[in-house]
């Protein structure tokens, strides 16, 4: 799996790439910004960007602007931005049609190799992955008649491991239970939330965070 | 002086037209000559003392007198005896040059510009230079000064002569109408009376000086001479009724008074001064000494237009020092008494404006600094922000992610396992205290994102259900951006901490030029909005941007905080 890195902390990008050249990822370019990220990717077909989201020159949303630019454009290669900070609009706008091939995850979560592994496979694979912090604000966000009241706890635990992007094998994996279990907390939620069924289970993502963003 | 000149203009007059009459070369009509050439001389000299006498530091009135007396010099060319008759010969076209000379230096008697110096003193040098030399060749037979004897030459000479004078003429009108396009507004009536006239007779000079030139028409010649004496004698009626209309003007300055002694002072003096001078694109400046600068009624800096810039100014002094300029249409640089006139008149009312002028130029001064102040402390938490992100924050992530690779590295063993688990827990705590840190020095989503994105993480943070509408797309200042977030940052927490609301709602809006925040919650009101640092300095910093901020809190009725700032 071909691996483009853009960060502009030397540490962390050499880091980064011993990390996924230890797990089997074959890193073919790192990049110190946005400009030059964009300028190699246009030669080279990439499975997965990993976008650092304030890079030189201005520091601000470089990254962000390139990881729209780049699901624009190349809609072959998957997207995850990281980020010291996590912010439930910069999620949004990164997911403003699908959640498909995007990630969103605070930069935190790489010293935890197996899972920001599982969260690099899953974003190149078409999947989503939607940081923690993320999903748990906006589940704990105070709402007038409240709908989440509803939910069963093992039904809000499911429907936040969907927010962040897991498969229903992974809940299954997660919750130590069987895919089928999963499927039935899924309808159950879905039907508690008034949400249409979307089948897919990429497609699921945006429309629980838009739901619980709304 | 005046009663001396005036004698003797009289007396010159009479003396001419006697030697008309007892001319052996009268030509026709002899009586009607004689009357034009009083009606030249006489109103000019006299018009000229009158002028002198209104305004002795003018040098129009000494040019028209002069005017007056080169008619009645060249009037000598039909005396009988030699000497003078050759005098005469001699001025005979200096009165043309002189007119020229009084049309375009009306009505300060100083040619406006080095052009202008240039035609006058060549009509001066054609006239009687050219004048002097066919004499010398014996223009008129007879004369006192003849040198050679070449009648043939000096015809020649005196039609170039003619030509050139009548060139010049020409070249004066263009002038003149140059001079009216350029003017900035409509002259006054009288003044483009004045200016037709003007034109009226040089366009007749020129004829005249043609038709002799060329020897067109003798008769034709006689009657255009007759029509440009009886013209060019209107001039200074005309020049007298423009004193006239200054004299109109000057009591608009009568009014100008009584209407400045009105109570409570106007503060606008720029409305009824453009009234008084009858200059609508007239505007006002006030010299702030402590500044060494010129600042309009609001207190900001202008610059006074310089040397070669369309428009004029006049100082208004006050005991020796600057007290405020008029910067006025230059066609009322024509008028200085009435500028000066004008200024007087306004003085005190003026003097009282600069002192209003003064106050807020310095209040503009401390909310100048106030803001420059909070700027550089906003910059310095940014920078320190940026620190902290480049620096500890990436730091304590690197060694997170070596931690997280050793231990995936060591399955073996579960002691070591657990110990750097804890230690990268220990890490994770630290990074979500340095977040909020520097979260707390300086938002960086917000400069990086806006208002819409950064309000909609306070949002979901907030301790009560919140409702978020930001109706506002375009980015705007910074300094505007963070004020308007720490004003809902700072409410949010009050209501989190105080208020026992069930809900609120942000609304961010553009009224107007303004952008308006404003916070409800449906608590029980009563919050300290003074005793509060945190409500302080949020108006602190939204008063520094020229805003207002309010909080409206009755006891059991909830709290409103508005914030207005303007945003262009």
């Amino acid at each position: 799996m071909r691996v483009a890195l853009a960060e502009d902390s030397v540490l962390l990008r050499d880091g980064l790439a011993r990390l996924l050249a230890d797990e089997g990822f074959d890193v073919v370019m790192q990049c110190g910004d946005a400009d030059e990220l964009m300028r190699r990717l246009a030669g080279h077909a990439v499975d997965v960007a990993i976008v650092d989201i304030r890079m030189p020159p201005t520091h601000t949303d470089e990254g962000l602007r390139a990881a729209l630019e780049i699901r624009e454009k190349y809609p072959g290669t998957a997207v995850l931005v990281l980020s010291q900070y996590v912010e439930i609009g910069l999620a949004m706008k990164l997911l403003s049609d699908s959640a498909e091939g995007a990630g969103y995850l605070l930069k935190d979560r790489i010293s935890d190799v197996a899972e920001f592994v599982d969260a690099v496979r899953r974003v190149a694979g078409g999947g989503s992955a939607i940081d923690p912090q993320i999903v748990s604000k906006l589940l704990s966000r105070r709402r007038d008649d409240d709908p989440l009241a509803e939910l069963t706890p093992r039904e809000r635990e499911v429907l936040e491991l969907m927010a962040r992007g897991s498969s229903n094998q992974g809940i299954a994996d997660s919750l130590v239970i069987s895919v089928g279990a999963v499927e039935k907390y899924v309808s159950s939620i879905f039907g508690k939330l008034g949400l249409p069924s979307t089948g897919s289970e990429s497609r699921r993502v945006l429309a629980v965070l838009l739901f619980l963003s709304g | 002086m005046v009663i001396a000149i005036a004698l003797v203009a009289t007396a010159g007059t009479a003396g001419t037209v006697l030697l008309q009459l007892a001319s052996d070369d009268g030509g026709p009509d002899p009586g009607l000559q004689v009357s034009l050439l009083a009606w030249i001389i006489l109103p000019y000299v006299l018009g000229g003392l009158v002028a002198w006498y209104r305004s002795p530091e003018s040098r129009f009135g000494p040019l028209m007198i002069a005017a007056g007396f080169v008619t009645l010099v060249s009037s000598l060319s039909a005396a009988n005896w030699t000497p003078a008759s050759t005098l005469g010969a001699a001025f005979d076209l200096v009165p043309f040059a002189a007119f020229l000379h009084v049309f375009l230096a009306f009505p300060t008697g100083v040619l406006r510009s080095r052009r202008e110096r240039i035609l006058v003193g060549a009509g001066y040098a054609v006239a009687v230079g050219l004048q002097v030399a066919g004499l010398l060749l014996g223009g008129i037979p007879g004369n006192a000064i003849v040198a050679i004897d070449a009648p043939g030459v000096a015809a020649d000479l005196h039609q170039v002569q003619l030509t050139l004078m009548a060139g010049f003429d020409l070249i004066a009108l263009g002038v003149l109408f140059g001079r009216r396009s350029a003017a900035g507004r409509p002259l006054r009536t009288p003044v483009t009376i004045l200016i037709n006239s003007y034109s009226l007779s040089l366009v007749l000079a020129a004829v005249l000086l043609l038709t002799q030139a060329f020897s067109l028409v003798p008769d034709a010649s006689l009657t255009v001479q007759r029509t440009m004496f009886l013209v060019a004698g209107l001039a200074p009626f005309v020049f007298l009724l423009a004193m006239l209309d200054a004299r109109l003007a000057r009591s608009a300055v009568g009014d100008l008074l009584l209407e400045l002694r009105s109570v409570p002072p106007r503060s606008d003096l720029r409305e009824p001064l453009s009234r008084a001078l009858r200059d609508p694109t007239l505007s006002l400046a006030y010299w702030l000494p402590e500044y060494e600068t010129w600042a309009d009624q609001d207190g900001r800096p202008v610059h006074l237009p310089g040397a070669g810039e369309p428009r004029s100014v006049t100082l208004i002094d006050s005991e020796g020092r600057h007290l405020a300029a008029l910067v006025h249409d230059p066609s009322l640089d024509d008028e200085p008494q009435l500028l000066q006139a004008v200024g007087a008149a306004a003085g005190i009312a003026l003097e009282n404006g600069r002192l209003q002028v003064e106050l807020k130029a310095k209040l503009q001064e401390l909310e100048g600094s106030r803001g420059r102040v909070i700027e550089a402390g906003q910059k310095e938490r940014k920078r320190l922000e940026r620190n902290l992100h480049d620096g500890a924050q990436q730091r304590l992530i690197a060694l997170s992610l070596d931690l997280g690779t050793y231990s995936s590295k060591l399955d073996e063993d579960p002691e070591t396992q657990s110990r750097i688990q804890v230690a990268r827990e220990e890490i994770a705590v630290s990074l979500d205290e340095l977040r909020a840190v520097a979260r707390g020095l300086h938002p960086a989503v917000l400069s990086a994102h806006g208002l819409g994105v950064a309000l909609e993480s306070l949002a979901a943070d907030s301790a009560v259900p919140v409702k978020l509408n930001v109706a506002v797309e375009k980015r705007l200042d910074e300094s505007i951006e963070v004020a308007a977030y720490y004003v809902v940052t700072e409410s949010l927490a009050n209501i989190g901490k105080h208020a026992q609301a069930r809900r609120a709602t942000i609304e961010v809006t553009h009224e107007g030029d303004e952008l308006v925040v404003e916070v409800v919650d449906d608590g029980i009101g009563g919050a300290d909005s003074e005793g509060g640092t945190g409500l302080r300095g949020l108006a602190d910093r939204v008063e520094a941007l020229g805003g207002r901020l309010r909080v409206w809190t009755p006891s059991g009725g909830g709290t409103r905080v508005r914030a207005q700032m303007p945003c262009g």
